[in-house]
């Protein structure tokens, strides 16, 4: 079976769990004999053929255009680095393609044709939705044009018998592809509008959210957490939603015991330092804990658009230096971090899933996680607590700091935990939607 | 007669390199020092050198009446010592022509005064030692970083045995009606006060390359008669001091030589020596010179010569700037405890006041000279990074 996949993160071209997610799905799936072609918003217009499970390491690379790929695959590169930067992704998010590459004549679907090829009013109410809100000037919208209209190139000329888009900015080009290559649309919800805003959001988002889940054969859910709000904020046929959890499988390089920066206990946030990971909360923990343990340090690992408002209140805060800063961090430098913390905090306001918890188990760092999270259905040796409830989160830092044993103890039980979450029971599921999706458009067919 | 006296200010910080969280414990060294070698070397050949070969020409020429002060930071001569020996030499031989006063200061170039007064104590005797070892010059008059000054101040210079004279700023909110032209007295009357002459001072430090200042270009001439007109007023004999202190960097560095700094330096002392009422003094000569009942000045709040509003804001303004100096003087308690030479080194070099400055974010006018002279891209960068070296710091503490 061939997969169309498109998705805007995968490694090294990462900014958050989405990248991760596709990471070790794709590896588990292509270890189970799926064939899968992947679309990233690479600078050059390439796409990723995937056959064995080390392709998902190795990115073998086609690109579209004739002429260049014959010279590409003249070029020889000594490493995997130099030939991700001659494709144009590298691990800063910035590398993803600039406007600057974007040709401003191509940036408009031709909507009126879309419009045009529609077969019922409920389709064309959809095509509606989904193109009349894929229009703005701010830089994601045009490049997600820009992907769509790669998409669309891509969809005729590639053989490929199902689809499969992650999050919303590759719903469009789910369905342009479901409309050119009349093969069905599975759309996974890796996280909503609602999530990540930590509140309404944008409108244009929502219905191409809505538009995408609609227009879709199955809708894949990352927990129970995310199904419901599917269901009650984007009223998603029940019947077409399947919850299939996120896993975690440590690389095969990495090392994962203690090496200690920090004499005291470190407690760690990691993620993008956005309204939704509740950083704020991170920050005012971190003021109580430091008051009855200035021995603590807290680290705040990655960047977002919050990242300069925390800086500066932590300054006013004066928690000395206590309180750090890491900046944007590599994967090798994630697992640094990682192996240098005690405590594992994720105090997200809403979170889908939230892989990075279960990659601070993988490390056997004792980790407490926020109830409004999808990662919580999966887990049981973590301590779970309200993202509101300070009270609580301090409580329990401070009694973890307090009984280091304690804490060893929670911390080695979380590690054989999710060393049993692997992906390639996800992948089966995964996997099993395909066929079935597949049978059941056939047979409608 | 009005007796110009040129004071430079001659300083390089010890950089912080872009230090990580990671990098705490890994051993990596804190500072650039490929950067700092390579702006030392580049300020020594744009400013230092030909400026230095320029001023002992002029001094030889006029022989005796072109005289300059320089103050001249620990740091900066560590740093000369490490990447540009020949630049150490040139002020040598500068001194040696007994035309040029050497001024002491706090060898880190620090803040220590508003915050430790025994470090401050002790950073000016590192200094007062090195200026003696260096050049053999034992210094009796004081400037504190940046032109800072309080009333405290003159207390803890007074304190140190040697001192006679200190520099500060001309701050209008301090001199109101008086003229900055007189020499005046700190507020307990022990100590001579020099104040700057800002307006003329910062026509060549800010102004002279600025082709949308009205005045453009300043001529040697022009602001001679500028100076000439400052003694119209003065008809009672008094010694009246014309104090242009900047930046020694102003030439060639801030002002670049194609503005014709170089030119306009080397025609000045001339066109003063030509007037009778005009000349040069030493800031060490200006007590005597004093021909008058020095009237004294209270400085209640501290003041400096940065910025507009000449006070602590460059360097004590923001959140992150407190809270970055208020941990490195809790560290230096700890470490003065502990007793231990290398990181008392390490604390202080993280003293030097340019940290704090890389830290500053006030956004009008000021803040681009800031960005000019910051080795990082945003005050946000520069605080993490110092941060990082604090933590750095404690962790050998506890190891």
């Amino acid at each position: 079976m061939k997969i169309l996949m498109f998705t805007w993160e995968f490694p090294p071209l990462i900014s958050g769990g989405l990248g991760m997610a596709c990471y070790g799905m794709i590896k588990a799936l292509l270890s189970q004999g799926i064939k899968i072609d992947l679309v990233l918003p690479t600078k050059e217009f390439v796409y990723f053929p995937m056959r064995e499970p080390s392709d998902a390491d190795t990115l073998p690379v086609v690109f579209v255009d004739q002429e260049k790929h014959s010279v590409y695959t003249k070029k020889t590169f000594s490493t995997l680095h130099e030939r991700m930067d001659y494709i144009g992704i590298t691990e800063q998010p910035e590398s993803y393609f600039q406007l600057a590459d974007i040709r401003r004549d191509s940036v408009a679907l031709k909507r009126e044709y879309w419009l045009s090829e529609t077969v019922n009013l409920e389709e064309r109410e959809l095509w509606q939705e989904m193109t009349t809100n894929l229009i703005g000037d701010e830089d994601l919208i045009r490049k997600v044009q820009e992907y769509t209209l790669r998409a669309e190139r891509l969809a005729r000329t590639m053989d490929y018998d199902l689809i499969h888009a992650h999050d919303w900015l590759c719903y469009p080009a789910g369905m342009l592809a479901r409309k050119i290559g009349q093969k069905p649309l599975i759309v996974h919800i890796h996280a909503t509008e609602f999530d990540r805003a930590g509140g309404p959001g944008d409108e244009r988002i929502h219905k191409i959210e809505h538009a995408g889940m609609t227009y879709a054969d199955k809708v894949i859910a990352v927990s129970q957490y995310t199904a419901q709000m599917i269901m009650s904020r984007y009223r998603i046929d029940t019947a077409k939603i399947r919850i299939v959890h996120n896993a975690f499988s440590v690389p095969e390089d990495a090392v994962v015991s203690k090496e200690r920066i920090f004499t005291g206990p470190v407690i760690l946030f990691l993620g993008r330092i956005t309204l939704q990971k509740g950083p704020d909360y991170f920050l005012e923990m971190a003021e109580r804990v430091l008051a009855v343990h200035p021995e603590a340090r807290f680290i705040m690992a990655g960047t977002g658009d919050m990242s300069r408002k925390l800086l500066r209140r932590s300054a006013s805060l004066k928690l000395r230096n206590r309180f750090l800063f890491t900046g944007f961090l590599n994967r090798k430098q994630v697992e640094r971090v990682l192996r240098a913390s005690d405590i594992y905090v994720l105090p997200s306001v809403s979170e889908p899933f939230g892989i990075s918890p279960l990659e601070a188990m993988a490390f056997g760092i004792t980790s407490i996680i926020s109830k409004q999270s999808g990662v919580a259905e999966v887990i049981n040796h973590a301590f779970k607590i309200d993202f509101w409830d300070t009270d609580l989160w301090v409580e329990t830092i401070n009694h973890l700091i307090e009984n280091p044993q304690k804490r060893v103890k929670m911390g080695i039980d979380g590690m054989h935990e999710v060393n049993r979450i692997q992906w390639d029971e996800a992948a089966e599921k995964i996997r099993l939607l395909y066929s079935g999706t597949l049978a059941e458009y056939i047979r409608q067919a | 007669m009005l007796n110009i006296v040129f004071y430079f200010q001659v300083h390089q910080p010890y950089r912080l390199k872009h230090y990580n969280v990671l990098d705490i414990a890994s051993g990596s060294d804190m500072f650039d020092d490929p950067l700092n070698g390579l702006v030392m070397r580049k300020v020594a050949e744009k400013c230092y050198l030909p400026t230095n070969k320029l001023l002992l020409e002029l001094i030889r020429q006029h022989e005796g009446r072109f005289k300059v002060s320089y103050s001249i930071t620990g740091t900066a001569i560590e740093q000369f010592k490490l990447y540009s020996p020949e630049t150490l030499d040139s002020f040598k031989a500068l001194v040696d022509t007994g035309c040029v006063e050497i001024i002491g200061e706090t060898y880190f170039h620090s803040l220590a005064f508003l915050y430790e007064s025994n470090e401050f104590l002790d950073q000016v005797m590192m200094h007062r030692k090195l200026m003696k070892d260096e050049f053999g010059y034992d210094t009796v008059t004081f400037r504190n970083t940046e032109l800072i000054f309080q009333d405290r101040l003159s207390d803890l210079v007074y304190e140190i045995e040697g001192f006679k004279t200190i520099l500060t700023e001309g701050v209008d909110r301090i001199l109101q009606w008086r003229s900055p032209l007189y020499a005046y007295k700190n507020y307990s009357k022990d100590i001579n006060m020099l104040l700057k002459y800002y307006q003329l001072a910062d026509d060549i430090a800010f102004r002279f390359s600025n082709r949308d200042w009205p005045e453009y270009p300043l001529t040697v001439d022009k602001f001679v008669n500028w100076i000439d007109h400052l003694t119209l007023s003065e008809n009672k004999g008094r010694n009246q001091f014309l104090n242009l202190f900047m930046d020694y960097e102003t030439f060639g560095e801030h002002q670049w030589a194609e503005s014709g700094i170089f030119e306009f330096m080397r025609h000045f002392p001339a066109e003063v020596l030509k007037r009778p009422n005009l000349g040069f003094a030493m800031p060490r000569e200006t007590a005597e010179l004093a021909n008058y009942q020095q009237e004294s000045l209270s400085f209640p709040e501290p003041v400096s010569w940065a910025d507009e509003q000449r006070d602590l804001s460059a360097w004590l303004e923001n959140d992150m700037q407190h809270n970055a100096i208020e941990t490195l003087y809790d560290l230096f308690e700890k470490i003065k405890a502990r007793g231990d030479e290398k990181l008392l080194r390490t604390a202080r070099l993280l003293s030097t006041s340019d940290h704090f400055y890389y830290m500053c974010a006030k956004y009008f006018q000021d803040g681009d000279v800031h960005k000019y002279f910051s080795p990082y891209d945003s005050p946000d960068q520069a605080y993490i990074y110092f941060i990082n070296a604090c933590a750095e710091l404690e962790e050998r503490l506890l190891r």
